[in-house]
């Protein structure tokens, strides 16, 4: 295995005007510290702020935070394939589904792949018209389908509040938190998680700790538990954690974790002691109850 | 004065109604100069006569309107399929009906290779075989020490050794979708689609993005055009790169390059006017033996994978309906934009859903943007009947069928996919004459073999690997089907006034045959030999 850290991989799904451009271009203004790839079907649809426009190349247009973004040609698995040999190797690397795309046949690439992890299905839910689209005749099953593989669901144009009848059909179908976009104040810790790209090795620090409306909790300890432990450990997660991540020591070597939504994904890892962060909205969830879950772990 | 050849042969089926039938043809400037017989030429001035075809019996050059220049370096991988195929070098593989002969054959071949090299096949297809379905088990036999990959001939699956298991670390503990495992909880070797097999092909090195416009692969497709009787061939879902462009331009240009090239710039991830401009900017580079400037749409998927887009009754197994690669709301949009910009487009249309909406797509364009001759295709259009196939008529769409699938697929069909009336009437080939439409017929190579020939005897016969006769309503004549493989498939790629036909003033594009497809019995019309091919006056023979 390569001795870089894994790349996480967040996919962005939704049908077309659902508001995914503008979700990525909210993420790539964001101050999150992190060197994303955003990888894009129609280039010609983000709309960076120019300031943050460093140089632009062809394909591939690089900002002044770091971040890059480029489009994946007709070959999206290969494109992947460049991304993980892309060095310096990205922070995060974040694709846009095409707006017909089952979102999970490109995150599962992230579970199979050794070199990288899984960071989760976010889709993006238009709130006027995704009930009409869902039941279409001839696109429905496909919109459906984007919503059962969620581990987030992001709703755009809500006017401000969340449609009950909308809210009760997306939950019929996912469990997956449900969340307004007008209320979300940064998408990065939704999108990626809320550590610094080094966080699993080193700090703890992070977008979640620094802003109010998100709860960050981190935990460092020697726990080990066997990997069927572990499974149910957080299986029993309380709900209203959007992330978590970390490594987690065992019998038979570490594990990676990484929880996004209702996805639990594991891998082998090298670590020397238990380290693991959580997000959540602050609205729903406080750090005391994470705390109290994980104690659970040393029992 | 450039010098006249008049090339006498035992036949010359022209396909021009003019002159049906003729014994010579004279060419000069790699053009027709005259048809006839052996003085046809004499009142242009002094001719050399050439009978190096005097055995042969000589057609229009055959045009593959859809196939895919991957066929030439799909070779690179040994061939693992059930039915008998010949490479581009004219070496015979033999097709391995039963698994022992798989494990057999691909042992033989690995011997032959150096130790670090990992063994990779191609073609082998679970649907033909009755045993145990394939397994880690079988390849480790193999080999227990290289790495071997057996890519599907879907190329939504692959089949691999323990050593590639270990190499991307799956195990018992792996949980990931496409990952299948045994009984005993390890997985079993087989990997379903992409994500799955996305860390094996990393690691190997299958990488085809930029493959077939590398001079080496643009020769090894002409090897297997030639071997088929093709002059002019597409590359039906094309990522043009520059550099590949070079290639192509500067390969296909070359004098004795035997073949003439029509890519067209796979329609997807981009914007609909972004890959009108790239069509516009690409056919500025055409020339004589490179076509560019049109379009591929991929709407649905493939019948046989149940992902193609069908209406009612649907599958016959229950099967949900398949899946849009594209949303009817960018059909219509793309059809938009290309028939406003004047682009012809291709598209990939399997399930008659997918027909029916890409038609009432172009039908909608065509009203805000009249284009009379925009010779749109529907490709495959493998379920179209007699309503679509007069829709398309009145829309002037033409159809490209791929009737090879009646010998490949027609008995799956009936039984697993779409049913017996269904499958009766697919690939349409009398359906869609009788209505009037402009139509060829394909193979889809690599998918299945190029060869017109074979795929005209598809169309005429109509016989399924079992041997019945799927849908005998639906056999064309040879004539017809060899107008399909020529005149047909031309006009589908706008080339009709320049080949497809023996006629003064076309291109001198020949296929070489070694007997006449029109005396002899229909039912062999497949094994008629090809010896070679004429491309503007150049002559390869096999």
């Amino acid at each position: 295995m390569s001795a870089l850290p894994r790349l996480p991989l967040t996919v962005i799904g939704g049908y077309l005007g659902a508001g995914k451009t503008t979700l990525l271009n909210r993420l790539l203004s964001e101050p999150h510290g992190q060197k994303i790839m955003v990888m894009v079907n129609d280039f010609g649809a983000i709309n960076i702020d120019a300031a943050l426009i460093e140089r632009a190349d062809g394909d591939t247009l690089s900002l002044t935070n770091g971040c890059v973004c480029c489009t994946m040609g007709n070959d999206l698995f290969m494109a992947l394939g460049d991304a993980l040999d892309r060095r310096p190797r990205p922070d995060h690397l974040v694709i846009e589904a095409s707006g017909i795309a089952d979102p999970a046949k490109i995150a599962m690439a992230a579970r199979a792949e050794p070199d990288m992890a899984y960071g989760g299905i976010a889709v993006v839910v238009d709130g006027e018209n995704w009930p009409k689209l869902a039941d279409d005749p001839l696109i429905g099953a496909q919109m459906r389908g984007q919503v059962q593989v969620a581990d987030v669901l992001l709703v755009s144009k809500t006017g401000g509040a969340l449609a009950p009848n909308l809210a009760v059909r997306l939950a019929a179908l996912s469990r997956a938190p449900l969340l307004d976009l007008a209320d979300l104040p940064q998408v990065a810790p939704v999108l990626l998680g809320g550590m610094a790209p080094d966080g699993v090795q080193g700090g703890l620090q992070g977008v979640a700790a620094d802003h109010p409306a998100y709860v960050g909790w981190a935990h460092e300890g020697a726990e080990r538990l066997e990997r069927p432990a572990l499974e149910a450990l957080l299986a029993a997660r309380p709900a209203g954690i959007y992330r978590l991540k970390g490594h987690v020591l065992s019998p038979d070597g570490a594990l990676e974790v990484h929880v996004v939504g209702p996805t639990i994904d594991i891998k082998p890892a090298q670590s020397d002691s238990t380290r693991v962060v959580a997000i959540g909205l602050a609205s729903q969830i406080d750090r005391e109850t994470i705390a109290a879950w994980w104690a659970n772990a040393a029992a | 004065m450039a010098q006249i050849t008049v090339y006498n042969a035992q036949k010359i089926i022209t396909m021009d109604a003019n002159r049906p039938m003729a014994t010579h043809v004279a060419v000069r400037d790699g053009r027709i100069l005259a048809v006839g017989g052996a003085d046809c030429a004499d009142q242009w001035g002094p001719v050399t006569h050439d009978s190096t075809f005097a055995d042969a019996v000589l057609m229009p050059g055959f045009v593959e309107g859809h196939c895919h220049m991957m066929s030439g370096f799909i070779w690179d991988y040994a061939y693992a399929g059930y039915h008998d195929r010949i490479d581009p070098d004219g070496k015979l593989w033999r097709g391995k009906t039963d698994i022992e002969t798989v494990i057999a054959d691909m042992r033989a071949y690995a011997s032959t290779m150096p130790d670090d090299q990992p063994l990779l096949t191609w073609g082998f297809d679970p649907i033909f075989l009755q045993s145990e379905r394939l397994n880690r088990h079988h390849l480790d036999q193999i080999s227990d020490t290289r790495p071997v990959a057996f890519l599907f001939s879907s190329g939504h699956l692959m089949c691999v050794n323990s050593v590639v298991l270990r190499m991307v670390g799956y195990d018992g503990a792996t949980n990931v979708e496409g990952v299948m495992k045994g009984a005993d909880g390890t997985p079993n070797g087989e990997l379903q689609e992409m994500a799955a097999m996305f860390p094996v092909m990393r690691r190997l090195g299958m990488d085809y993005r930029t493959k077939a416009h590398q001079e080496k692969y643009i020769h090894q497709f002409a090897k297997v055009c030639v071997r088929a009787g093709v002059t002019t061939a597409t590359d039906l879902f094309a990522t043009i790169t520059d550099q590949g462009l070079a290639e192509l331009k500067r390969v296909t240009a070359q004098p004795d390059y035997p073949v003439r090239i029509v890519p067209t710039i796979a329609a997807m991830n981009a914007a609909p006017e972004e890959i009108a401009a790239q069509a516009h900017a690409v056919a500025a580079h055409s020339h004589d033996k490179l076509r560019l400037g049109a379009v591929k749409l991929m709407t649905d998927g493939s019948i046989q994978g149940w992902s193609a887009r069908v209406r009612a009754p649907g599958y016959v197994g229950g099967q949900p309906n398949g899946l849009w690669n594209t949303p009817p709301e960018t059909i219509f949009a793309l059809c938009e934009v290309m028939q406003r910009e004047r682009v012809q487009m291709h598209a990939h249309t399997n399930g008659d859903e997918a027909s029916d909406v890409t038609l009432n797509a172009i039908e909608a364009a065509a009203r805000k943007h009249p284009w009379p001759g925009a010779r749109h295709v529907l490709q495959h259009a493998q379920m179209m009947e007699g309503g679509l196939f007069r829709r398309a008529a009145e829309l002037g769409v033409c159809v490209n069928l791929f009737v090879n699938h009646i010998w490949y697929f027609g008995d799956q069909h009936a039984a697993l996919t779409i049913g017996e009336d269904r499958a009766a009437r697919m690939d349409g080939c009398r359906s869609a004459l009788d209505a009037g439409v402009a139509m060829a017929i394909h193979s889809d190579a690599p998918v299945t073999p190029m060869g017109p020939l074979f795929t005209a005897s598809c169309a005429v016969n109509r016989k399924t690997m079992s041997g019945r006769v799927l849908g005998p309503a639906q056999r064309i004549t040879v004539d017809e089907a060899l107008r399909a493989i020529t005149l047909g498939a031309a006009y589908t790629l706008k080339m009709d006034a320049e080949v497809g036909s023996i006629e003064t003033g076309k291109r001198a594009d020949f296929a070489v045959l070694g007997q006449d497809p029109t005396a002899i019995d229909p039912a062999h019309l497949a094994d008629v030999p090809v010896l070679g091919t004429v491309t503007g006056g150049h002559v390869t023979l096999l």
